[in-house]
């Protein structure tokens, strides 16, 4: 009866322990997420980001630092959370620029295409 | 009646614990902006082509917020992979536009080289159709095969008696000499200048060097080097008619041009 009931009870221990590390899951240090935001903003930068996206690559950058701060004061939780966030913020910076880029390049070879059909139009 | 305290508690501690977690609005807006951003490009064959990884990223956390909203929840935890989805959606509509605008540089390049290929087919072509009407032009201006090579005598065409400023006929005639010149660029030329016997010697052969080097000048502004153009004065010299006539001493006043061989040489007259 009571090797029952204490059975119980820590039954009721492990399902309480379950439930808060569902809750706040992985409290580990967030560094291999702050490496890939910022091996992201590498690449966002590469892509031409600051030219073209300054202002989400920025963002990007501000979650990155903020997230240091956490990681000092062991808020892992929110840390990764920003960290994430500064990826993705990063990679649609760079592939915005790259958007804009093959726009500019559109833009080019259609002119010179029309350049170089007026002169074809002119000579003949 | 242990046990049933036992299980009570159990239960109040769940329930605690959920509450805890959630604070359950049953929609949220966030998630509703995720899945609209996911809609819209999840069909899109370009982005399905090249944006197929952030898409299924996309459609992974986009999952995951919609579980964390049933479920009920943190606010933080669902708008979190909310976030991460719209983003992933974002991304995977960019990467469909870059692949779209690829195609098009891809396919305008192309374009770019026919028009190319064309212009340079039409550039031979005129070219050719150019030399052909320069050597009509050529025989047209009467050049003549002579011991010294091809002479080009213009007639008294050139000039107004007594001036050495080229008229406009007399320009058109050099130009198509300078269009000849380059067309074959390893011709040099010599332009001798020749007058009727009417006035001074001196007077005249100072005429037919300025009318000569006249002709020169002019080559050289339509861009013909200096160093193809000799120049020469005969003045009253190497008449080709009488000039005791005017018809004569009209076919006298002339410039012959004397068009170099292949190499560039021309055949002196003695004076």
């Amino acid at each position: 009866m009571n090797k029952h009931t204490s059975m119980l009870g820590a039954a009721g221990v492990i399902s309480i322990a379950v439930l808060a590390g569902g809750c706040a899951s992985s409290v580990e240090r967030p560094d291999g997420k702050l490496q890939s935001a910022e091996s992201a903003v590498e690449k966002a930068v590469s892509s031409g980001a600051r030219e073209f996206e300054p202002v989400l690559l920025n963002e990007a950058q501000n979650r990155i630092a903020d997230a240091r701060e956490l990681i000092e004061q062991e808020q892992y939780l929110e840390a990764r959370r920003q960290l994430e966030k500064a990826s993705v913020d990063a990679q649609l910076a760079g592939a915005r620029a790259d958007t804009a880029k093959a726009k500019q390049a559109v833009e080019e070879i259609n002119n010179s295409i029309e350049s170089l059909r007026q002169q074809v139009d002119q000579r003949q | 009646m242990n046990k049933r305290n036992m299980t009570l508690g159990i239960a109040v501690s769940f329930s605690v614990l959920m509450a805890g977690c959630a604070s359950t609005p049953q929609d949220n807006a966030k998630v509703d902006e995720a899945r609209a951003a996911y809609d819209e490009i999840k069909n899109d064959p370009d982005v399905v082509r090249s944006g197929d990884r952030q898409l299924s990223d996309a459609r992974e956390e986009l999952t995951r917020a919609e579980n964390l909203l049933d479920e009920g929840a943190e606010i933080v935890r669902i708008e979190h992979a909310a976030y991460l989805a719209n983003r992933h959606a974002q991304i995977a509509g960019e990467q469909g536009k870059h692949a779209e605008l690829q195609q098009q540089i891809d396919s305008a390049e192309e374009r770019r080289k026919e028009l190319e290929l064309q212009m340079r087919a039409n550039e031979a072509q005129q070219a050719r159709r150019e030399a052909k009407e320069l050597r009509l032009q050529m025989e047209a201006m009467q050049a003549e095969q002579t011991d010294r090579g091809m002479v080009l005598t213009l007639g008294d065409v050139l000039f107004d008696l007594n001036r050495a400023e080229l008229k406009s006929s007399g320009e058109s005639t050099v130009r198509r000499l300078a269009e000849f010149m380059n067309e074959y660029e390893n011709r040099r030329v010599r332009v001798e200048g020749y007058t009727d016997s009417t006035g001074e010697a001196s007077y005249n052969q100072g005429l037919s060097e300025r009318r000569a080097q006249t002709v020169r000048d002019t080559l050289v502004d339509m861009g013909i080097s200096r160093s193809r153009v000799e120049t020469k004065g005969f003045g009253e010299q190497f008449p080709v008619a009488s000039n005791d006539s005017s018809g004569g001493r009209q076919q006298n006043r002339r410039v012959e041009i004397v068009i170099s061989d292949e190499e560039g040489n021309i055949e002196t007259r003695e004076n």
